[in-house]
């Protein structure tokens, strides 16, 4: 039982953990990235199908990137060089793109919802002999598909790259203060938009676990609301790598939890589908009087 | 005929928008769907305008509208008005209510029995079978509890696992609560949710067991994965009513209820998955939707009659 919770978990929490660091990089750079859900269902739409059109999912994921990648730097653009409000140019962003897929899946695709592609290769769950069959261990790491381990990889990697490379101290730099920065001959818009672009093509990966991941289809309305979720979980984790994974773990964990008590019963679906909202609100109270307490020593 | 949400969605506007095209080659009629992208908040104006232009009948696929298609029908007495999946009043004015809990009744029944068909490899030795609806109102309980009622009528030891989606269009959910109710034993689990019902036959092919489908027929999504569908007929109610209007017999003021009786809503013909069910078994169901027709069996219309002591919606 609880290493199928587990597994689950896992896999809920993939999507929300590459559109989370994304977002992370680019709050770090200055921008609070609204519109992860678009880049989210355009990854998942592209991935899809040009996983159909190969046959070959990584052609698929690969495609999805780039797409997310200029989905970021278009929206990106827009605020900071046409000095658009990053909250309403997110925002509208999200409705823009929602309604042009919806538009392109009926004028192209004929289909209005799902979308099943022909000849769609799913990622390949990757199971390691000798771990699969050991308790615990095997579900967190035998079986999963090749985003989870580029999630393994990346929580370190963008840690070190944020903490100790030049391009990681100017982003940050960049974002705690832009005119400071600029004044040092940084080019803080170029800086911002590369942020952008990452935060893009991340979400879009996060998409692409949906569409070629978890399940081998697309729905227009496939994300549902998983974007927004990200954009909470990097709060929650102070836009730093790990921290940002783990808030994402965490509500991927307690939505596989409701999910498994809704199907044992006895419970009302309405309530229990609240469980991962409320623990990350109890969690984020708690974080927030630690820090507070913690404060409050610092300065006495 | 006002479309829901607009056509090309391969399921309840082009199935209904079939059996329109149908109906008016059969009758001489000519007619023509109207769309809208705000069919909920432009309503009343699309209604007005197909008032407006006289047309003599106009069929409401959107059940939303059930509040202000009785004021505008009373303005244009003229005009003949159908609703789909609502009701509402007026002379010249027809509700169309499809009796979904009578063809869920089949499919929980067929669930029951298939559940214990242990020579089929895609059925396990435990007597569990699953039904996922994508929101809990009436609307969508109504189908769940045909389908524990047929189940339980058939064979009292199965175990019918209930769960909600809460989105009609979140694959990923249905896969996981699919997947979640195939590691507690179920072998074949009914998807009530629209969208998220993709994601439930996906789960039945990952794990070599059945689903069952909703509205149109998805028995060819997955062959094989999916035991059957519970077809609502919406082509067969454009067909009636339009006949009807060609006969000048419209029913104005009254309420079509259309169930197994009337076709309006059945299971598929199984037609990838009649081997592994067997035919002593389809013989069996269209003898209980017989016995349902006939009124020996009575279906539990959570609609109508509120929740059964066996089911309260949690």
């Amino acid at each position: 039982m609880i290493d199928l919770l587990l597994a689950s978990a896992i896999t809920l929490s993939v999507p929300l953990v590459l559109a989370a660091l994304g977002g992370a990089i680019h709050r770090r750079s200055g921008t609070v990235n609204i519109g992860l859900e678009a880049h989210m269902i355009l990854g998942a739409l592209i991935g899809a199908v040009v996983s159909g059109a190969t046959g070959n999912w990584a052609a698929g994921a690969l495609a999805g990137l780039v797409a997310g990648a200029l989905s970021g730097l278009l929206m990106n653009l827009v605020i900071t060089r046409l000095k658009g409000n990053e909250i309403i140019v997110g925002l509208g962003y999200n409705i823009v793109m929602f309604g042009v897929i919806g538009y392109v899946l009926r004028a192209v695709f004929g289909v209005s919802g799902t979308l099943q592609v022909d000849g769609l290769q799913r990622m390949p769950k990757l199971v390691i002999p000798g771990v699969a069959d050991v308790p615990i261990l095997g579900a967190l790491i035998s079986g999963k598909d090749p985003l989870f381990w580029l999630c393994v990889v990346l929580v370190p990697v963008l840690a070190w790259l944020l903490r100790s490379t030049t391009w990681g101290v100017r982003l940050r730099a960049t974002g705690a203060s832009e005119p400071a920065s600029a004044s040092l001959g940084l080019r803080t818009l170029a800086i911002r938009d590369g942020a952008g672009i990452v935060a893009g093509a991340l979400a879009a990966l996060g998409g692409v676990a949906l569409s070629l991941g978890t399940v081998g289809l697309f729905n227009e309305n496939m994300t549902a609301g998983r974007g927004y979720v990200a954009l909470a979980a990097f709060y929650f984790g102070r836009s730093k790598p790990l921290p940002t994974a783990l808030a994402c773990l965490l509500f991927g964990f307690f939505d596989a939890l409701q999910i498994r008590l809704q199907t044992v019963g006895g419970f009302n679906a309405d309530i229990i589908s609240t469980l991962p909202y409320i623990a990350v609100v109890v969690v984020l109270a708690f974080t927030g009087i630690r820090q507070h307490y913690r404060g409050a020593r610092a300065l006495s | 005929m006002v479309a829901q949400g607009g056509l090309g969605d391969e399921s309840y506007n082009d199935y209904a928008y079939t059996g329109y095209q149908k109906g008016l080659k059969d009758n001489g009629l000519e007619g023509t769907p109207i769309e809208s992208d705000d069919i909920v908040g432009q309503g009343e104006q699309v209604l007005r305008r197909a008032g407006d232009e006289g047309l003599g009948l106009v069929i409401d696929l959107e059940y939303s509208h059930a509040e202000i298609l009785p004021k505008v029908a009373a303005d244009y007495p003229d005009t003949d008005f159908a609703l789909v999946n609502a009701e509402a009043t007026g002379d010249n004015v027809v509700s169309v209510l499809f009796q979904e809990q009578e063809g869920s009744y089949l499919a929980g029944a067929l669930a029951a029995i298939q559940t214990s068909n242990t020579s089929d490899p895609k059925i396990n030795a435990d007597k569990v079978i699953g039904v996922i609806g994508g929101a809990q109102s009436a609307g969508i309980d109504k189908f769940l509890v045909g389908y524990i009622q047929g189940a339980r009528d058939t064979d009292p030891d199965v175990k019918v696992l209930t769960a909600y989606s809460n989105d009609f269009a979140d694959p990923t959910k249905g896969q996981q609560l699919a997947q979640s109710m195939f590691d507690q034993g179920a072998d074949i689990v009914y998807a009530v949710a629209g969208g998220t019902g993709a994601g439930v036959i996906q789960a039945a092919e990952d794990s070599n067991h059945y689903a069952i489908g909703v509205d149109a027929n998805q028995d060819d999504v997955a062959p094989g994965f999916v035991l059957t569908t519970m077809l609502k007929r919406t082509d067969v109610a454009m067909e009636t009513l339009l006949k009807d209007y060609k006969d000048g017999k419209f029913p104005g003021g009254e309420t079509l209820n259309l169930g197994l009786a009337e076709d309006g809503v059945g299971l598929s013909d199984f037609a990838n998955t009649k081997d592994a069910i067997g035919q002593e078994t389809i013989d069996k169901i269209a003898d209980l939707k017989q016995q349902i027709i006939d009124g020996d069996i009575e279906v539990w219309n959570v609609v109508e009659q509120g929740y059964p002591d066996y089911y309260s919606g949690q």
